[in-house]
């Protein structure tokens, strides 16, 4: 089983690795005890939830399996979860209301989006990836981590960003956000069984900012305080 | 299987727009957030020295008002019972010519009166400006402030200094520091009920150390701060110390009850500000 794991990261590395990448954030904010932060307590949740599901599908993808179902599912849980983020962060509460009501919104988008791609759903094999979530999904985030900054440079609270952990949680999802926003929709096309759209080393570049997000994510929490997170 | 060499050329043009704007709004915040707070700070700064300015007016012009209400104290009054004394000299021969017992009597009752008056006015002027302080320093000033107090009280006030020789300080510093010593004084005599207390005035490493202490009950000046207890005398020493840059720490000594304040200021010597005019209110009107 191992060797079946071990092929597929040699085939995939820039796939697979984001996976493990995951385990360093949840480790750090384990060990910084970030969760005491109830923005970070989310973002743990959405890191395990994420390392669950990418395992799964780094899984499915070793055994050749078809893997888009997972990651449609991903879709509208990795909104609500991050966006539950800004949620905790944003202060207005007209922001905070914003937020709640786009969540069952989107969450109805998504599920309409995949069975609109997918008229026969029991057909596994044949499962299509979302064509307009992850766009909608992009934008919405990209909104919020504007909201986020544009208050944050109103507010004037924070003396120093690069030693705010949640100034680099934002850093990375823009970058991510930013890089997936125009890929995304084409990943329709292109993440097909047959007849795929080949759009060559693009394929992996969501995947190479995933691990740079992750990256930044876990420079963030680092910033914590090895014992108390002063506000 | 499709390849589009324009898809992807076009998608790659997105994505590096994409990210630049991503660097460009992130450095943005950066970099405008680290303007503002150099701005507020600096605003900040510029707030805290005028506040300081308007402090020190307040202080100086309490001290020249002092000074004004001494000058015409001993000129105006002093004159005027001068001049009463020397009439009723001149009365009492009179009366003393005529010898009646009643009247020579009210005579000399109202000689000795005049007598006290002058001296009270005497003592007020000497208080509202500590003369001696200009003239020689704040070792014999204090010593002076002492002596005068244990004639009318019985306390036990002793006073030591690490030198002989205090240097000269400039004159803001040596009133900040006879007005702090005056209210810990003060203050030990009012509300400690103590039976002595003890000053000492030590200058060391270019700081100059002003230290009360007293026996007396003792108090918790982070409860009097809270409670807000404290009257005109904490917080003046503090704003005192404040245009000077000294700081203020009350302790409990180390043996038995009582209180301990001790203030520190950094030395300004004498040569390094202008000597102000000693009555400003009289100099102006010579000129005019
Ligand atoms: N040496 C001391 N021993 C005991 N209590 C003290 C002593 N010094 C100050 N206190 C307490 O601190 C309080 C505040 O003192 P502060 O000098 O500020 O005001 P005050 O002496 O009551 O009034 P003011 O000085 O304005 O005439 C006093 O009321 C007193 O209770
Ligand atoms: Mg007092």
């Amino acid at each position: 089983m191992l060797e079946i794991y071990f092929s597929y990261f040699k085939r995939q590395p820039l796939a697979s690795i984001p996976v493990f990448l995951t385990l360093l954030p949840l480790l750090l904010i384990w060990q910084r005890k970030a969760y005491r932060d109830n923005a970070f307590l989310i973002l743990g949740i959405y890191l395990m939830v994420k390392f669950v599901i990418d395992f799964i599908m780094f899984d499915w993808a070793s055994h050749k399996r078809n893997t888009v179902v997972l990651y449609n599912f991903n879709v509208p849980v990795r909104y609500v979860l991050s966006s539950l983020i800004f949620y905790q962060k944003l202060e207005t509460r007209r922001f905070k209301n914003w937020i709640l009501a786009s969540i069952p919104v989107f969450i109805l988008f998504s599920i309409w989006d995949t069975l609109h791609t997918n008229p026969s759903l029991a057909d596994l094999h044949n499962h299509k990836m979302v064509l307009y979530s992850t766009t909608v999904e992009s934008l919405l985030m990209l909104f919020w981590v504007l909201l986020y900054f544009y208050n944050t440079i109103r507010a004037l609270k924070i003396p120093n960003l690069l030693t705010y952990p949640f100034f680099w949680v934002c850093s990375g999802l823009l970058i991510y956000y930013s890089s997936f926003l125009f890929i995304a929709p084409v990943f329709h096309y292109s993440s097909k069984w047959e007849e795929w759209l080949e759009i060559g080393f693009l394929t992996y570049v969501p995947y190479m900012f995933e691990s740079v997000s992750i990256i930044l994510f876990s420079i963030g929490i680092a910033q914590f305080p090895d014992e108390r997170y002063a506000k | 299987m499709q390849n589009n060499e324009e898809l992807k050329l076009a998608l790659l043009i997105a994505l590096i727009a994409m990210l630049m704007m991503a660097f460009f709004v992130i450095s943005f915040v950066m970099y405008y957030q680290k303007r503002r707070f150099e701005e507020e700070k600096k605003i900040n700064d510029i707030e805290k020295n005028y506040n300081r300015l308007l402090l020190d007016t307040a202080l100086n012009s309490e001290e020249t008002e002092r000074r004004r209400i001494a000058q015409d104290l001993h000129d105006d009054i002093g004159t005027m019972l001068s001049l009463t004394k020397l009439s009723l000299n001149q009365l009492s021969k009179l009366v003393n010519a005529s010898e009646n017992e009643k009247q020579e009597q009210i005579m000399k009752k109202s000689q000795s009166l005049v007598e006290e008056t002058i001296l009270h006015v005497r003592r007020i002027t000497r208080d509202l400006v500590p003369t001696t302080l200009e003239r020689f320093g704040l070792l014999e000033a204090i010593e002076e402030f002492i002596d005068k107090l244990e004639e009318d009280n019985n306390l036990v006030i002793s006073f030591h200094s690490n030198t002989v020789e205090f240097p000269r300080q400039g004159q803001k510093l040596e009133l900040t520091l006879y007005r702090i010593m005056q209210e810990l004084v003060n203050n030990a005599i009012k509300h400690a009920s103590c039976s002595s207390i003890e000053i000492s005035l030590e200058i060391e490493n270019e700081m100059i150390g002003l230290r009360v202490t007293d026996n007396g009950i003792g108090f918790d000046p982070e409860k009097i701060k809270e409670n807000n207890l404290a009257g005109l005398g904490l917080l003046g020493i503090e704003s005192r110390l404040a245009i000077v840059n000294g700081t203020v720490q009350y302790e409990k000594p180390a043996k038995g009850t009582g209180s301990s304040a001790c203030a520190r200021i950094p030395v300004m010597p004498m040569s390094e500000n202008k000597p102000e005019p000693l009555h400003p209110f009289r100099r102006e009107k010579v000129n005019a």
